[in-house]
């Protein structure tokens, strides 16, 4: 085992330690109020996911993924305040919505490449904020609407919900951890290496018999996946739904995190994420003006690393499998990192 | 009825005029630079805050028409040389980092000139009859006035060294490096005429909209609306786009509400990219 594989296990490691301890270390260094903003940038890093699964893996850039946010949050929303229906079956349909809008817009979107479908996708998100906006008996515009939290499972007469903050937070983090499991599964598989191909070279691609517009329609609606998990999770997590989640800037703020914290890398979006959450958080309690700040952030980042922050962290292990590789084999060029 | 819709038309028409103004900043940005610009909307933002300034400082309405695009050109040229150029070439950096200009412009005109929206009286303060209706004069007047500076912007293009150095820059960059053309130096011009243009329709459109520092969220979505229905880097159709789609707002909102006739412009829009993705008026595909 390299020097390297053996820094990033013990990183993943304390990583995993820490976001395991998060309702009793957090509250005890800090404050409870914490807890919750680390529960929210677990729901937003896997909407930046789901921007990086196609930007990053297919090479689309999609700037419309607040839609399927906003569909997997409206799920929920609809489901528990007009059909009172349970925990289960709302987050069921919260997801299946996602998709399925995932499905009907990629049918049309995936057609298109780089400028055009960057464009595409944030039409069809602005036609149904709009949309959203005007049936307001539905959805409540703006305003959104609230609602109280249906218990999640009983199990020998106790009661598990949302309403218990330590079960809300750990909830969350198995869902989010699953779906980025998922991804890293789907990524390694064949599908996954077709999407590198697509990324690479579409038209390569599509010589060596891969079908283009089939698995770029599979890439969008897995990322409609996990953009409808993350907006039914953030409906849980707020009890409410909302238009303005839906709105182009929303999506706009997925693609910053997603490129910020690296691109194409599956840690990125969760780094990028945290990065922008913790600025907003720690800055505005100081000083109303954090947006600034943000900008600034956002800039710099593109700027001087514009692999992202997950890009300057392999630079420097690159730099440390050379030092180690150097000493040793003087004469050899250095191989492959193993 | 027929008087309302006629109006609502005219009104369109005028916001199109404008619009066609701001959409051709985004056009010749996006054309020269390959820079989707996300704070496009923030140039036009800050041409209606630098309107309302001047008229506060020196209370005359029509210097405003000089110094919004002075200071847009300005701006745009430190931006690029400091935030676009080190990006240029990656389109997905440039969205980042002008999402980032957007929340920096944004903020920065929330601390200067504060978070509530202000109004601009007209500085024709007389009405026309119109289809029975008083109109306002100033209204006409804007129209006029965005329509030769769109007519000056294309003779510039095609009358002067500059402007011919730009397009032969979006034409063929290489060729036109090895032809002399300081291509760098084009680079900062176009994206200070950009911001420019974006200002000027900022300054120009000050009386008929709020001065807010959120203006420009939502001229951005009716601008690339018409650059894309125009054709990617296709100029005349850009303006004709930008027009075309605000006259039909303007028609359908006489029949609906505002929302309605938003939604289905963008539903045209996406026939336009699904059916025609080089634009209602031809262009080159890129």
């Amino acid at each position: 085992m390299s020097r390297r594989t053996a820094i990033e296990r013990v990183v993943f490691a304390l990583f995993a330690a820490f976001m395991l301890s998060v309702p009793w270390s957090v509250p005890a260094v800090v404050s409870n109020f914490w807890v919750s903003i680390i529960t929210e940038i677990l729901i937003w890093s896997l909407f930046a996911a789901s921007v990086n699964l196609l930007l990053g893996y297919v090479g689309l850039l999609s700037f419309g993924q607040a839609l399927y946010f906003g569909f997997g949050m409206y799920g929920v929303g609809i489901g528990i305040d007009l059909l009172h229906l349970g925990f289960w079956p709302v987050f069921a349909l919260g997801i299946v919505a996602a998709m399925a809008m995932a499905l009907v817009s990629g049918i049309f979107a995936v057609r298109l490449t780089w400028h055009y479908f960057a464009i595409i996708t944030v039409v069809f998100s602005l036609i149904f904020y709009f949309l959203a906006v005007r049936l307001k008996p539905l959805t409540g515009g703006d305003d959104g609407i609230n609602f109280s939290m249906p218990p999640t499972f009983t199990i020998g007469g106790h009661v598990f919900s949302f309403t218990d903050a330590t079960f809300q937070y750990f909830f969350i983090l198995v869902t989010v951890a699953l779906c980025f499991y998922l991804m890293h599964r789907v990524i390694r598989s064949p599908l996954g290496k077709a999407f590198l191909a697509i990324r690479d070279n579409d038209v390569r691609a599509s010589l060596i018999g891969i079908n283009v517009y089939l698995v770029r329609l599979t890439a969008f609606v897995m990322a409609g996946f996990l953009a409808g998990v993350a907006g039914a999770l953030f409906a849980f997590f707020g009890r409410y739904a909302s238009a303005t989640y839906m709105f182009y800037q929303v999506s706009g703020e997925g693609v910053v995190w997603a490129i910020v914290g690296g691109a194409g890398t599956l840690f990125g979006p969760i780094i990028g994420t945290t990065l922008f959450i913790i600025i907003r958080e720690v800055v505005s309690t100081h000083w109303e003006h954090h947006s600034l700040i943000v900008g600034v952030v956002a800039i710099l980042v593109v700027i001087l690393a514009p692999n992202g922050v997950v890009g300057v962290w392999r630079d420097l292990l690159d730099r440390l499998d050379k030092r180690e590789a150097a000493p040793a084999e003087p004469q050899q060029p250095r191989t492959a990192a193993s | 009825m027929t008087d309302t819709l006629l109006l609502l038309a005219l009104n369109g028409l005028i916001w199109g005029l404008i619009i066609a103004l701001i959409a051709l900043g985004l056009s010749v940005i996006f054309g020269l630079l390959d820079v989707i610009n996300i704070a496009h909307g923030d140039f036009f933002m800050v041409g209606t805050v630098v309107a309302w300034f001047t008229l506060e400082a020196t209370g005359n309405f029509w210097i405003g028409f000089i110094v919004a695009p002075l200071v847009g050109f300005l701006l745009g040229a430190i931006i690029q040389r400091l935030v676009i150029q080190p990006v240029r070439g990656a389109a997905a950096l440039t969205i980042v980092a002008t999402f980032g200009l957007s929340l920096i412009l944004q903020e920065s005109v929330r601390i200067v000139f504060g978070p509530t929206p202000r109004r601009i009286l007209p500085p024709i303060n007389s009405t026309v009859q119109i289809f029975g209706i008083d109109y306002d004069v100033y209204r006409i007047f804007a129209a006029l006035v965005s329509m030769a500076a769109l007519i000056g912007f294309f003779l510039f293009l095609q009358h002067t060294k500059i402007g011919t150095w730009m397009r032969a820059v979006r034409h063929d960059r290489d060729t036109a490096i090895a032809m002399g053309i300081p291509a760098q130096r084009v680079y900062i011009f176009t994206f200070g005429i950009g911001f420019a243009l974006a200002a000027f329709g900022g300054a120009v459109a000050a009386p008929i909209a709020t001065v807010d520092f959120r203006g420009g969220v939502d001229i951005l979505p009716v601008c690339f609306m018409a650059v894309i229905i125009g054709g990617l880097g296709n100029l005349p159709g850009t303006a004709a786009a930008a027009i075309l789609l605000s006259f039909f707002e303007g028609v359908i909102q006489s029949v609906a509400d505002p929302t309605v006739a938003r939604i289905a412009s963008l539903v045209l829009m996406s026939a336009v990219l699904l059916l025609r993705p080089q634009g209602l008026f031809g262009g080159h595909v890129r």
